[in-house]
C-alpha cells in the first residue's frame, strides 16, 4: 500500500523531468548515438518529455544532461540522441498526455500520466533507480526500447 | 555467491530435508480442519450446475448472488499472503427456475499478472512489502480487487480499498479494467464499502492518512461529484456508514503514525485515544460533529439512520482491539490460529446533544447486512454471520437476523463442519416490508469439501434453509457480495 511519504517521494523525483526541455544540450566531444524507441503508448497525443542523465545524482533529482520534447501521434515514438561521449547514462521519460507541460498527479500525489526509465527499470513504490536504469554508451552507441503505458 | 555455490548450499540444507514423508508429516500436523477456508484456487471455474441437497427453491426467487474474496495466497517459496492480499476470485451463483449454477473468474489484475510472471508474491499489500524489481507505479499496480462488488451502470465493479474499482462484465465476469472517472482521479482509493441510497445514488470514501476523498456516483454509475474531507486522525477506515443526510465515519484508534512498509506496520493501536465518530453533512462538509466513544475496533458497520430529534443510530461488529487486522490475517493463511477477539454485534447511538454511546451485545457477529431498501432510514433488522469463532476454528458457522426492537436474534447454526459466509437479502416480489423475503448466502462445508448455497426465509432463519445446493468444489471463504 502507498503511504504519504511514498507519494511525496515519487512525485518529487519524477517532476524534475519537467525541466528537461530547457536544459542546455551537452557539446558533443566524440560521436556516440543512442537509438531510443518508446513503445506501448496507449493515448496517441501530447508529448513525451525525455531527460538523459549522466550521473546518479542528477538522475535522482538534478538537471538532465540533455532534454527532449517529442510529439506523440501513435503507439510508439523513435528518436536518436547523437554526439554523446562514451560513458554511463540513464533516461527518464513521462508522457504529457494532456499537453499542459506538467506530469500530473492525483490529489494524493500518485502520478496519473505514464512514466518510465531506460532498461525499463522498475518503479517499486518510488522512482526508478539509477542502478537499474544505467546503460553504457560506447563507440558503437547504444539502443534502448522503453515501454511506457 | 556463484550459481554453483548456491546450488551446493541448497542441496546441503533445505532440499535434503524435504522428503515425501517429511512433507506428509508436516502437513498432517500443521493443517487444521479449516485449512480449506484459506486454500488456493488455481484456475477460473467454468460454469457448472449445483446439486440440490435439501428442500426446494422458493417460487419467485430469481437472480444472481455475486461474491468476491481472495482465493490465491501462495506463490513461490515465501510465506503465504495475508488473508486480505490474496487474488480476488469473483463467483456468480445464479438461481432461477428452481435450479442453481456457479461460475468463477479471477479478476485479471496487474498484481496477479506480475506475481504469476515472477512466480512469487512480489507486490506490496496490507502486510507485504514490495520485492525489489517489482513494478509498483501506483496503487492499482498492487490492487488485488478481492474485497467486494458493486453492480452499477451495467457493470460489476470489483472493489478493493486503496485503488480503483475494476470493471467486470456482469455475464462473463471478464475483466474490463480499472475504472477511471476523470483523469485526475486515476488510481485514487475507493473503499470496498460504498453506501447506496435507496434511489441508487452511491457515496464512498477514498482514504489516505488524514484526508478522505468523498465519491458520489449517480445511480447510472457515472460520477456526480467528488470532495475532499480533512479527518481529525489517520485512522484505519475499512467501512463507513451514512444516514439520508450525513456521512458517519468511525475513526478507531488504529492510527497510521509511522512512514514504514508494509501498511499494517505503519499503524499503531492507541486505545487511550478512544474511538471517535465524525458526522458530516452530505451537502456541506463544513457542517461536522465529532463524538467520543470508548476504544473499539470494527471492520464493518450497518446502515445508519437519523431520527427526528437528530439522534443517529447504527450497528457495528466490534472487537476489543486491532489484533486480527495487525496479525491475524497473516496467521490464518499460515494455518495458525489467529490472535483475535470475538467480534460482537454492537449498537451505537449518537445523541443530538453531542454524547455518544456504545452497547455491545453478547451475539458473536460479522458481515452485517441490512435490507438495502431502508438504507439511511429507520430499520430494525440486521443480518449477520454468527455462532462459533472459538479456538477450534477462526470462522463463524451460523447465520442470524437480529432485531433491535425485541433484542432477539433468530439464529441458525450450520454446525462445526461449516464456515458461514455473508448472507444477503433478496426481497419477495411485490412486498416492501423490511426484510420480507429471503436470505441468500453460502457456506464452506469442510467435511463435504464443497461450497454450498443456501436460501432462508428471512422471517424464520432458525427453521433452517428452505433449500441448499452443493458445488463440486470447495472455495475459500470469501468476503462480500451483492444480489442482482
Amino acid at each position: 500500500m502507498f503511504n504519504r511519504s511514498a507519494h511525496a517521494l515519487l512525485a518529487a523525483c519524477l517532476l524534475t523531468a519537467i525541466a528537461v526541455v530547457n536544459a542546455p544540450h551537452a557539446e558533443a566531444q566524440e560521436p556516440g548515438e543512442v537509438s531510443v524507441t518508446f513503445s506501448g503508448i496507449t493515448a496517441p497525443k501530447g508529448a513525451l518529455f525525455v531527460g538523459l542523465y549522466d550521473s546518479e545524482a542528477a538522475f535522482a533529482g538534478g538537471q538532465p544532461a540533455q532534454g527532449y520534447q517529442l510529439a506523440v501521434t501513435g503507439p510508439s515514438v523513435a528518436t536518436a540522441i547523437k554526439g554523446l561521449k562514451p560513458g554511463r547514462y540513464a533516461i527518464k521519460v513521462y508522457h504529457d498526455i494532456d499537453g499542459d507541460g506538467r506530469m500530473n498527479t492525483n490529489a494524493f500525489g500518485i502520478p496519473t500520466e505514464p512514466y518510465a526509465a531506460s532498461n525499463n527499470a522498475p518503479s517499486t513504490m518510488g522512482p526508478p533507480a539509477w542502478a537499474d536504469a544505467v546503460f553504457e554508451v560506447g563507440a558503437d552507441g547504444a539502443t534502448q526500447t522503453i515501454g511506457i503505458d | 555467491m556463484d550459481r554453483r555455490a548456491f546450488l551446493t548450499t541448497l542441496a546441503g540444507t533445505s532440499l535434503a530435508a524435504i522428503t515425501p514423508e517429511a512433507v506428509l508429516a508436516a502437513s498432517a500436523a500443521a493443517n487444521p480442519a479449516w485449512a480449506l477456508a484459506v486454500g488456493d484456487i488455481e484456475a477460473d471455474l467454468a460454469p457448472r450446475g449445483l446439486r440440490l441437497i435439501h428442500g426446494r427453491a422458493p417460487k419467485g426467487l430469481a437472480g444472481t448472488l455475486y461474491r468476491n474474496g481472495p482465493a490465491k495466497f501462495r506463490r513461490g517459496p515465501g510465506a503465504p499472503a495475508h488473508w486480505f492480499d490474496g487474488d480476488g476470485l469473483v463467483r456468480a451463483f445464479r438461481i432461477g427456475d428452481g435450479k442453481a449454477s456457479l461460475a468463477g473468474k479471477f479478476v485479471d489484475t496487474f498484481k496477479r499478472r506480475q506475481d504469476a510472471k515472477f512466480g512469487a508474491l512480489v507486490g506490496p499489500g496490507f502486510a507485504a512489502t514490495a520485492t525489489a524489481g517489482a513494478t509498483v507505479r501506483n496503487s492499482d499496480d498492487s490492487n488485488a480487487a478481492n474485497t467486494a462488488l458493486l453492480p452499477i451502470g451495467g457493470e460489476l465493479l470489483a472493489l478493493w480499498e486503496q485503488g480503483s474499482p475494476i470493471a467486470l462484465d456482469l455475464e462473463t465476469l471478464a475483466t474490463k479494467g480499472p475504472k477511471t472517472y476523470a483523469p485526475d482521479l486515476a488510481h485514487m482509493p475507493f473503499l470496498a464499502h460504498p453506501r447506496i441510497e435507496p434511489n441508487g445514488r452511491v457515496w464512498n470514501l477514498g482514504v489516505a492518512g488524514h484526508r478522505a476523498l468523498v465519491w458520489t456516483l449517480k445511480a447510472d454509475g457515472s460520477l456526480e461529484k467528488t470532495g475532499m474531507l480533512e479527518l481529525p486522525r489517520a485512522s484505519y477506515i475499512h467501512d463507513f456508514t451514512a444516514t439520508a443526510r450525513s456521512l458517519v465515519i468511525v475513526l478507531q484508534p488504529w492510527i497510521q503514525d509511522k512512514p514504514v512498509q508494509p501498511f499494517a506496520a505503519s499503524m499503531s493501536w492507541r486505545p487511550e485515544l478512544g474511538t471517535q465518530v465524525l458526522v458530516v453533512d452530505k451537502n456541506d462538509f463544513s457542517k461536522r460533529r465529532l463524538y467520543d466513544l470508548p476504544a473499539f475496533f470494527a471492520f464493518h458497520l450497518g446502515d445508519a439512520w437519523e431520527e427526528a430529534d437528530g439522534t443517529i443510530r447504527f450497528d457495528a461488529c466490534t472487537e476489543a482491539d486491532a489484533s486480527f487486522a495487525a496479525r491475524g490475517g497473516s496467521q490464518i493463511t499460515a494455518l495458525k490460529m489467529p490472535d483475535t477477539q470475538v467480534t460482537r454485534l454492537s449498537f451505537i447511538t449518537l445523541d443530538a446533544d453531542g454524547k455518544g454511546s456504545l452497547e455491545v451485545t453478547a451475539l458473536p457477529a460479522e458481515f452485517p447486512k441490512t435490507d438495502p431498501r431502508f438504507a439511511g432510514h429507520g430499520r430494525m433488522k440486521t443480518m449477520v454471520n454468527t455462532v462459533g469463532g472459538g479456538p477450534a476454528k477462526p470462522f463463524l458457522q451460523g447465520v442470524a437476523v437480529s432485531d433491535w426492537r425485541t433484542g432477539k436474534a433468530d439464529v441458525f447454526d450450520f454446525g462445526p463442519d461449516h464456515c458461514a459466509e455473508e448472507h444477503l437479502f433478496a426481497p419477495r416480489p411485490g412486498s416492501s416490508r423490511e426484510l420480507d423475503g429471503w436470505l441468500v448466502g453460502t457456506s464452506l462445508n469442510l467435511k463435504a469439501r464443497a461450497t454450498e448455497l443456501h436460501v432462508f426465509d428471512a422471517s424464520r432463519v432458525s427453521s433452517g434453509p428452505l433449500c441448499s445446493w452443493r458445488a463440486d468444489v470447495p472455495l475459500p471463504v470469501g468476503f462480500h457480495g451483492c444480489w442482482v
